[in-house]
């Protein structure tokens, strides 16, 4: 993907770009927001990440507004030092589309704006899901492996139509509570984790082979081969 | 001296009572001349016509019948008048009285002919007289005119009455604005006394209410509510601070030691990478404490309050179950959640989630192994109830305070993990909402309750 950042702190700005690129992504950079905005606006690109606050007048909110005001969907990824709940709905509103607190985790970063890119991608509103010979039925609202019926608690279900949404991407813990769940807090415990293994214990009995994968350090990832 | 003087004068109540007694003053001025001018003038119209149609008559007569006849007329309607005010007056052209009741040619009546004002001696005293001169053929000077002293001591009095209603008015003024200074200066001052005080640094100083329910007790109650707000938040502060002191600097310490360490020794690379990602968890729980931090101090704010929107209590307690129970189960805890009803409240609904599932992520960390946790709604009169029960250690009744406090881990729950904001998490929330958490035995174990008012029947969309 071809990625624009627009970051003025320079180690951040250094931290996200040597991701990017070693995930094989084209990255981008503008320090300012006006730099930035000529940028976003006379070049193509996959997605952008933009910080809140910038220097030099035209901030990150200015920045989305005016993209989105000249009719330009690029997905947007804003990160802010800002963690309140009204900072978050206004970056939303702004025309964001989604919005990551820092500091952050390179994994989390890069988890969502796949996710992004791929939202993009997929706008006809699909009935069926495939991963390799795990299928749901989206109208039936039923699941099967290898043809055998698989019965799901309706947050599983949930859960497995959101992991295979985004299969072969990586999941991240707070991507699955506030897209599943749409729970924007830190649970204090692993509740993610315990309902992935069960959710697994479900969809991976042996003697299929595994679907769902623990990627250490970052989420999940529902992927059909390997 | 003169500053008292001077600040006297500035005082807004006197002021105020000044003005008031002026307003009075002129209204009641308006009102009486407005009446004055109207019945007044009518009198004076009334009495112009009577003499005018008694001069005519009498002009008429003296054409008719020459000067015996007029002499005769004369005479007649003197002894004809019957309230005695009537005034008639026939002289030569010298103005030497021919005929008349007026035993001399009024001074202040000169020569010419027309309408005349004049005091008239009648009966040994001055009266005063409206009166109309004529000059009748043969130079006959004929006088007619009316007693109208009456009507001018009455107007005199008036005006007195006048001018006495007005210094009274302005001394009740003054003395009512002087009163009702004393009475809003008490208050004020207490006010104001209350407020120096605390900016002097006295937080627990409050307005003084006199109890008597009025505007003043109203706005004493209003201040002392935003008092104990404003105490409240410091409270936040200064318990934030002592919190990074305490707790924030403890894990930072550990971690720099850490990296230190790292540095001092260079082990070989797979064992620093270890050190390296136990830093990182530690700067993640770090980062935890701080979000969480952060949270409690928007929420103590009372910012959230603006996103309020009816929340079915039922659908958020359903909801934290499903998310937690799998967990529960994993950790070898019994877990029970009941909640098929519907309640309304007013709330954030991401908040009561946060609230609903600390309180159920601490009780099943304290369940023991085999336990069992509930998860309940109940109605309780105006309030619905949000009971979460384990059979754990529960917490002694004189630490159940405590444990509300920031920061504040038991020595139960030191091997527990978690940072000790959960609960203040929980009873934070329960204030915003205008709840409150309450922690009780259930015998054995621990039955916290967030209690919340209900939205009420009334304003709730049919």
């Amino acid at each position: 993907m071809k990625i624009l950042l627009i970051e003025d702190n320079a180690r951040v700005a250094q931290f996200v770009l040597k991701g990017l690129r070693e995930g094989g992504h084209v990255a981008d950079h503008a320090a300012t927001g006006r730099d930035g905005l000529f940028m976003a606006s006379s070049e193509r690109y996959d997605a952008i990440i933009l910080d809140r606050m910038l220097p030099g007048g035209v901030d990150g909110l200015t920045i989305v507004s005016a993209l989105r005001a000249a009719g330009d969907r690029t997905p947007v990824m804003i990160l802010s030092a800002l963690s309140d709940v009204d900072e978050r709905i206004r970056g939303l509103k702004a025309g964001g589309d989604d919005y990551l607190t820092k500091p952050f985790a390179f994994g989390e970063l890069a988890a969502r704006l796949d996710a992004l890119a791929r939202r993009a991608q997929a706008v006809s509103a699909q009935t069926a899901l495939a991963v390799g010979d795990l299928r749901m039925d989206l109208l039936k609202r039923e699941v099967t492996r290898a043809g055998a019926a698989i019965e799901l608690q309706p947050r599983e279900f949930k859960l497995l139509e959101y992991l295979m949404r985004h299969s072969g991407q990586v999941v991240t813990r707070t991507m699955l509570l506030e897209n599943v769940w749409d729970y924007h807090f830190d649970p204090q415990t692993n509740v993610i984790d315990v309902h992935i293994s069960n959710l697994r214990r479900k969809i991976d009995a042996p003697p299929n082979k595994p679907l769902l994968k623990t990627i250490r350090n970052a989420g999940y990832m529902l992927n059909a081969d390997g | 001296m003169a500053s008292a003087g001077a600040s006297f004068l500035r005082s807004a109540s006197l002021r105020l009572a000044l003005a008031f007694a002026a307003l009075f003053v002129f209204c009641s001025s308006l009102l009486v001349g407005a009446l004055w001018w109207t019945t007044s003038g009518y009198l004076d119209r009334e009495t112009n016509a009577v003499i005018a149609a008694e001069a005519n008559a009498l002009a008429d007569q003296s054409r008719a019948v020459g000067l015996p006849g007029l002499v005769d007329a004369v005479r007649r309607r003197i002894a004809e008048s019957r309230d005695d005010k009537a005034i008639y007056l026939l002289a030569d052209p010298a103005l030497r009285p021919l005929v008349g009741n007026l035993a001399a040619w009024p001074l202040q009546v000169g020569r010419a002919e027309g309408w005349w004002e004049a005091d008239v001696e009648r009966n040994g005293a001055l009266r005063r007289a409206r009166l109309v001169h004529f000059v009748l053929p043969g130079s006959l000077q004929l006088l007619v005119g009316r007693d109208i002293q009456d009507r001018v001591e009455v107007r005199q009095a008036i005006l007195e009455a006048l001018v006495w209603a007005g210094a009274l008015a302005v001394l009740i003024g003054a003395v009512a604005g002087l009163v009702f200074r004393r009475l809003v200066l008490a208050r004020i001052a207490a006010i104001g006394a209350t407020a120096g005080a605390i900016m002097r640094g006295d937080l627990r100083q409050r307005v003084p209410t006199a109890g008597s329910g009025d505007e003043f007790d109203a706005l004493a109650g209003t201040i002392n509510d935003m008092l104990a707000q404003i105490e409240r938040l410091i409270d936040g502060v200064r318990n934030v601070s002592n919190a990074i002191a305490h707790d924030l600097r403890t894990p930072l310490a550990e971690t720099r030691g850490r990296l230190e360490d790292l540095l001092r020794h260079r082990p070989a690379p797979d064992a620093a990478f270890a050190e390296v990602e136990e830093a990182v968890a530690d700067i993640d729980r770090l980062i935890g404490t701080f979000n969480a931090l952060l949270r409690l101090a928007e929420i103590d704010s009372g910012v959230r309050r603006a996103g309020f929107v009816r929340v079915d209590l039922g659908d958020v307690v359903r909801s934290v179950g499903d998310l937690y129970a799998p967990a529960a189960e994993a950790r070898g805890v019994r877990f029970a959640g009941a909640a098929n009803v519907s309640v309304a409240v007013d709330g954030d609904p991401s908040l009561l989630a946060q609230a609903i599932g600390n309180l159920v992520d601490n009780a099943v960390k304290y369940a023991p192994s085999g336990g069992q946790v509930t998860l309940g709604l109940a109605l309780d009169g105006d309030a619905v109830r949000v009971v979460v029960r384990d059979d754990g250690p529960g917490i002694p009744d004189a630490d159940k305070p405590k444990v509300v406090a920031r920061f504040y881990r038991g020595d139960a729950s030191r091997s527990a993990p978690g940072v000790g904001l959960g609960l203040s998490l929980v009873a934070a929330v329960a204030a915003l909402h205008g709840g409150r958490l309450e922690l009780a035995d259930a015998h054995p174990g621990l039955a916290a309750s967030l209690v919340l008012p209900r939205r009420s029947v009334a304003d709730s969309p049919a």
